[in-house]
């Protein structure tokens, strides 16, 4: 019985990682091919290169603008960030505790817009209407937009397991209602405002749809715009494109490697309370 | 009311920025949609159904439509069936679930642009890896063409998908694997439940809350597809590939912005059809069990 038990879990084991390599050679092919020469990367083999070119990295940051597009994306996923957070969580914290008419209204409001797909054409004129369209300040307030209602959604489910006792013992020593939610409700919603911001960071931060219509200027351009360009121009030389890859994937890649307990943890703990 | 002293302010700033920058667009939305606004025009007048009239007459349009609901369909299938399935293995006592799970859930961190592109690569006729495995161990004639090949472009694309989401879904599901007691998986193995048996009449129905989760999510974004599209065929060869947001691109860059906005409309109208009876329907199962 333990043997046949543990064969069973050799067999899972090794089913499972024949499978984790299907994962990782995609990511394996840009890394090697990233170091390989114009006529050698266009094989896009798995071999190691016959010669490694490190060049392929200058050469990068010499055409790229890579470091504005890596602010450029920094900048407007933090600052996407730091929205969608405060305001999600503000407004989570009055939908679930008053529960009246007018909030349980808003709340389905917010949830039609975690279905309903972006009218991108009507955005783009609203933006110029309001003469902001290829403002940074734009891009943010469309993906707050955006955004807002999965974070609603998951923080209204978590703060149906916040006690109202502590609410009214926190009011009771005369706490104001701003003091409460800084102090009391705010910390114990760190769970779920880590999840919302590995989500928020890794959607905005890999988003293309947005700056493709939203962003005339290209210097206020994104990483993976640049990388869409990028690959338009350089086609002809795919180590160098895989090179400006690696550069882009790699900054998520290592957050992630350090984050992932986390993600998984919080997507476990948030998902399902909704 | 028991709430009703909690300040409404502290809602304001949520609802404004949503209100102005994704409600507003919408509804204009919906105007637009009965205008001739394009790129040529200097006023934008109201011109009734002309161009739901034009949209219907489109056969491309058709086929975006018949493309969107095949690729949803598929990745909502094999992304919840592939997912349950890595969930289930990694829920056992594997020695390196962690660094598995880990593993698995990695492509859903990178962009959907840049999975195109590598994917562009292992799908190259000649050269890509897909094909070159299929040639070194003598099934040659299995290699196609994948992404100019009509009968493959769409399923090449569904494939590179699953690679990116099914990690999501997994963990989702392993999330709801946790809310499992093992008492009850191990009385009822106790009781002579085999595998499949307990799987089938215990498991799968405590995981109803995770399996509406997955469906709606994996429905939903699915029937949004757009940048992996347009990187890997863009919508093509031909229109065999076109999905919604490929045409309205399209619309959009010739400059008919009533047009697009129209297409932008059924798309919305696509999705509420079928996302909200799944989601009923599923609620109405978790209640059920």
């Amino acid at each position: 019985m333990q043997t046949e038990k543990r064969s069973r879990l050799i067999v899972l084991e090794i089913v499972a990682f024949a499978l984790a390599i299907l994962i990782l050679i995609p990511f394996f092919m840009i890394l090697v091919n990233s170091f390989k020469d114009i006529r050698e990367s266009a094989l896009f083999g798995l071999g190691l290169p016959s010669a490694w070119k490190l060049s392929n990295y200058r050469d990068v940051f010499e055409q790229a603008n890579i470091l504005r597009g890596f602010k450029n994306s920094v900048m407007i996923s933090a600052s996407v960030v730091v929205c969608v957070n405060l305001f999600a969580s503000m407004a989570a914290f009055v939908i679930q505790r008053r529960d009246d008419k007018f909030l349980r209204g808003a709340f389905y409001m917010f949830i039609v817009g975690l279905i309903v797909p972006v009218s991108i054409v009507p955005t783009i004129k609203l933006m110029s209407d309001l003469h902001i369209k290829g403002t940074y300040f734009s891009l943010v307030m469309y993906y707050t937009a955006v955004l807002l209602p999965f974070a609603i959604f998951m923080l209204v489910g978590f703060m149906k397991s916040i006690p109202r006792e502590l609410d009214e013992a926190a009011l009771m020593e005369g706490s104001s209602y701003f003091r409460l939610y800084v102090q009391m409700i705010l910390p114990l919603l760190i769970t779920v405002l880590v999840t919302v911001t590995i989500v928020v960071l890794v959607s905005v931060w890999n988003d293309f749809f947005g700056p493709f219509y939203l962003m005339t200027d290209s210097t206020k351009w994104t990483l993976v715009l640049q990388v869409f360009n990028f690959v338009t121009l350089y086609s002809t030389n795919w180590g160098v494109v895989f090179a400006f890859m690696v550069m882009v994937v790699a900054p998520v890649l290592i957050i992630y490697l350090f984050l992932q307990r986390f993600i998984i943890d919080g997507l476990t703990a948030g998902s399902l309370k909704g | 009311m028991k709430g009703s002293k909690y300040p409404l302010y502290f809602a304001f700033p949520a609802l404004a920025v949503f209100l102005l920058f994704f409600i507003t667009p919408t509804v204009i939305g919906f105007y637009y949609s009965f205008t001739d606004w394009n790129i040529n025009a200097d006023t934008i007048s109201f011109n009734g159904l002309d161009n739901y009239r034009a949209l219907f007459q489109e056969p491309r349009l058709l086929t975006a439509f018949k493309n969107t609901l095949i690729f949803a369909a598929a990745v909502t299938v094999f992304q919840n069936v592939l997912g349950l399935g890595l969930a289930l293995i990694l829920n056992e006592a594997l020695k390196a679930k962690n660094f598995l799970r880990m593993i698995f859930f990695m492509p859903y961190v990178i962009s959907p642009i840049v999975i195109g592109y590598i994917f562009r690569a292992i799908y190259h006729p000649s050269n890509g890896i897909i094909n070159q495995a299929l040639n070194s161990v003598g099934l040659g004639f299995m290699a196609q063409d994948w992404l100019n090949d009509p009968k493959f472009a769409l399923f090449s694309i569904i494939v590179t998908d699953l690679w990116r989401v099914t990690g999501f879904s997994m963990v989702v599901y392993l999330a709801g694997l946790q809310f499992i007691s093992k008492d009850l998986i191990e009385s009822s193995s106790m009781d002579g439940a085999h595998y499949w048996q307990r799987f089938r009449f215990i498991v799968f129905p405590l995981l109803a809350a995770s399996l509406t989760v997955n469906v709606l999510l994996a429905m939903i974004n699915s029937m949004k597809i757009f940048e992996m599209v347009m990187v890997l065929t863009d919508g093509g060869p031909g229109y065999t590939t076109e999905v919604f947001f490929t045409y309205i691109r399209n619309m959009f860059s010739t400059g008919q912005f009533g047009y697009a906005t129209a297409v932008n409309l059924m798309l919305f109208v696509l999705v509420t059809l079928i996302g909200v009876p799944v989601l009923m329907g599923l609620k109405k199962r978790e209640m059920e069990y």
